[in-house]
């Protein structure tokens, strides 16, 4: 605007207009391929998802926007407790997470000294391997003669796990327990990088500063710490919940038909059943569901003027 | 006075009884000290950094833990304690006031730790004494540097602590806003009457605010006075160029009479009073000859015979001058001294005193004071010289 207001006067001095408006465009020069690329791999795609959503027909006579919005409703009643399994199982994973991350997060940020680096590297190493690759190694973790199903057995765990129902008899493997296990796995590192990124920024003359205010090491963390950390709380939880709700390798490899979660139920209409229609609206339930808890978790956390 | 009362007095003394600290790297931030501060005192740690006052005082707060000796607040032991066990509170270097809680949550943070439930009435009433009623419902980012300063007192002084520490609390502010609040923290000190032990590498910080001063260097205490004392009867060459300056002039003992020193430097004699020199004087020994530039005359050479008798002379050529207004400095090449400093009033200023003029430098000679000349003369100058 004050660009604008500023061209008449400044029109005489003919020599000075060229790189002024030149200068001005660079912004939206560097913007363009970030924009181009979200265009043809986001938005171009989410368009041709929803018109797939709407349509009916068959893979012989073809398929034809017909504004049926009924799928949705169809798929919603049909595929419900996959949905609710996977908000579950995708639940649980975050917490245990969190559960595991935090401690560990906490260690690297503040006590690990010149072993920083080399527990982030630990950390980040998985990433050398496959996903697929690693998952199917937790089938033989995990597998039905192995020493770990063999240690929870002598141990009694399976017995409780078991009455819990998420085991059943001496198994493990497909299991709602496999696939929690499988799923907390794949995504530890999105739950750690966030929680050290926001730990290592807490200035630790904040945990003195507590401690000279009277607040013993358990409240500094209650008080100071953790409300600090909020930040990668919530980023990690963010990072750890969306991909795990929406993840089908980890039901698949270590899970049975009865741990179905709804990214198989996708799969399966998109590459097996090739009811195109539905999976796309199964996959637009899901990110609406996401999106609105999503959207209610960061109200709820208040974490705006802490980033 | 009532034995009572001479019980509650000294609660508020710090007695570090040969406290050290030496870092697991083999570096020994602090050598064996021992120091008293009585109660009701502000006292200062003054020294260059990683001269160990800041690692003394944390020891103090119990925030780090001597290698050897002990700590007492009154008549009890704390060196073993935790910090949030000992009834001091620090004002921390760039603060650390607690981000995520605003200015009268971070107020009243010590009162709640320590279970105190009505908090309302103290925290408004301390936000009052530190003028900053109105921005209670703030966050500290929103806050100016200064006013964030006041926070972190107000935030320490809450609690009533026996002493309050204070590290470098006036670093982050500028010139004038640090002079400011070198009245508001000594008026508040008076006020209250609570011990301050404050660190400060600014020597004119330590000298306005404090009863006290220690002047540290590498690990030690170089020297513990009044101000006035520390800067005229300096002891060591490191107090005598690091507060303020002084012109140090390499002499050898002559002959003694009375409690006067006569010295030989260059081909004139110098005299010092026996009882301002901190070096053993035995004849024909060295001795570092100090005065501060300020207690110095300057007279043009042509009119050197009007200069009274039984003043110390020296002769030399203005190298440089400066004018600063209500003084000038002169910076004067002499044989026994390169770069001897003067500052002189401007009451009546004599036009021949421009650089390359032959002048006659003199003084008193109580303003003279003497130090052991086995040390380095130039001890203290680089210090101050990076503040």
């Amino acid at each position: 605007m004050s660009t604008l207001t500023e061209a008449p006067p400044l029109a005489p001095v003919p020599e000075k207009k060229p790189p002024r408006k030149r200068g001005r465009l660079v912004p939206y020069w560097l913007l363009l391929p970030g924009i181009l690329w979200l265009v043809v791999f986001f938005a171009l795609p989410m368009v041709y998802q929803a018109s797939t959503s709407v349509q009916t027909g068959s893979l012989e006579e073809g398929y034809k926007v017909t504004w049926h919005f009924a799928t949705y409703w169809d798929a919603l009643s049909e595929y419900w407790p996959q949905f609710l399994r996977s908000l579950l199982y995708a639940g649980a994973a975050t917490i245990l997470c969190l559960v595991l991350g935090y401690p560990l997060a906490y260690l690297i940020a503040f006590r690990a000294g010149r072993w920083r680096n080399l527990i982030m590297i630990l950390v980040i190493a998985p990433f050398f391997t496959s996903f697929l690759i690693r998952t199917l190694a937790w089938k033989t973790i995990l597998a039905d003669s192995g020493p770990v199903v063999g240690a929870l057995n002598t141990l009694h765990v399976l017995d409780v796990t078991s009455w819990l129902g998420w085991t059943s008899g001496d198994r493990v493997l497909a299991t709602p327990l496999a696939v929690v296990c499988g799923l907390t796995y794949n995504f530890l590192p999105f739950m750690i990088l966030p929680l050290y990124t926001s730990l290592e920024r807490i200035d630790v003359r904040l945990h003195e500063a507590a401690g000279d205010l009277y607040a013993r090491p358990i409240t500094t963390f209650r008080r100071v710490t953790f409300p600090l950390s909020m930040p990668g709380v919530v980023s990690g939880t963010l990072l750890t919940f969306i991909p795990a709700a929406g993840d089908y390798v980890n039901a698949d490899l270590l899970g049975s038909t009865d741990t179905r979660m709804v990214g198989n139920v996708i799969q399966t209409q998109f590459l097996r059943i090739l009811d195109y229609p539905t999976a796309a609206a199964l996959s637009f339930i899901l990110m609406a569901a996401i999106l609105a808890m999503v959207t209610v978790y960061i109200r709820k956390s208040g974490t705006e003027d802490l980033v | 006075m009532t034995t009572v009362t001479n019980k509650t007095d000294n609660t508020g003394d710090v007695r570090l009884s040969g406290i050290s600290k030496t870092y697991d790297n083999g570096f020994t931030a602090v050598q064996p000290l021992d120091l008293t501060v009585p109660q009701g005192s502000f006292f200062a740690l003054l020294g260059a950094s990683g001269c160990g006052k800041t690692t003394t005082l944390r020891m103090i707060a119990g925030l780090e833990e001597p290698s050897s000796g002990t700590v007492f607040l009154g008549d009890q032991e704390v060196t073993s304690l935790p910090p949030y066990k000992r009834p001091v509170n620090t004002v921390f270097q760039s603060y650390a006031l607690f981000p995520h809680l605003d200015i009268f949550e971070n107020v009243a943070f010590g009162l709640r730790r320590r279970g105190i439930k009505s908090v309302k009435k103290q925290v408004e009433d301390m936000l009052e004494l530190v003028q900053l009623g109105e921005q209670a419902r703030k966050k500290p980012h929103q806050l100016s540097g200064g006013q964030q300063q006041r926070v972190a007192v107000a935030r320490a002084l809450i609690n009533t602590p026996k002493v309050l520490l204070l590290d470098e609390p006036l670093g982050a502010l500028d010139l004038k806003l640090r002079r400011q609040m070198q009245l508001e923290l000594k008026r508040i000190q008076t006020e209250v009457g609570i011990t301050f032990i404050h660190v400060t590498h600014d020597q004119e910080e330590a000298m306005t605010m404090a009863d006290t001063v220690a002047v540290m260097n590498a690990g030690r205490v170089e020297q513990l006075g009044s101000p006035a004392d520390l800067y005229e009867n300096p002891n060591t060459t490191f107090v005598a160029n690091f507060l303020g300056t002084s012109n140090l002039i390499e002499a050898e003992v002559d002959t003694k009479s009375g409690d006067e020193i006569v010295l030989k430097a260059g081909g004139g004699k110098l005299v010092l009073p026996e009882a301002r020199c901190s070096a053993p004087t035995t004849t024909g020994g060295k001795v570092l000859v100090g005065v501060r530039p300020e207690k110095i005359s300057l007279t043009h050479a042509d009119e050197a015979g009007e200069i009274p008798e039984g003043r110390n002379r020296i002769t030399g050529k203005i190298a440089d001058s400066s004018f600063i207004g209500v003084s000038t400095q002169y910076v004067i090449d002499s044989p026994v001294c390169p770069e001897f400093e003067v500052y002189a009033q401007n009451i009546d200023r004599d036009a021949r005193l421009v650089p390359g003029a032959d002048v006659v430098l003199h003084w008193n000679p109580a303003h003279t004071f003497g130090l052991d000349a086995a040390q380095d003369i130039d001890a203290g100058i680089q210090e101050e010289a990076a503040v």
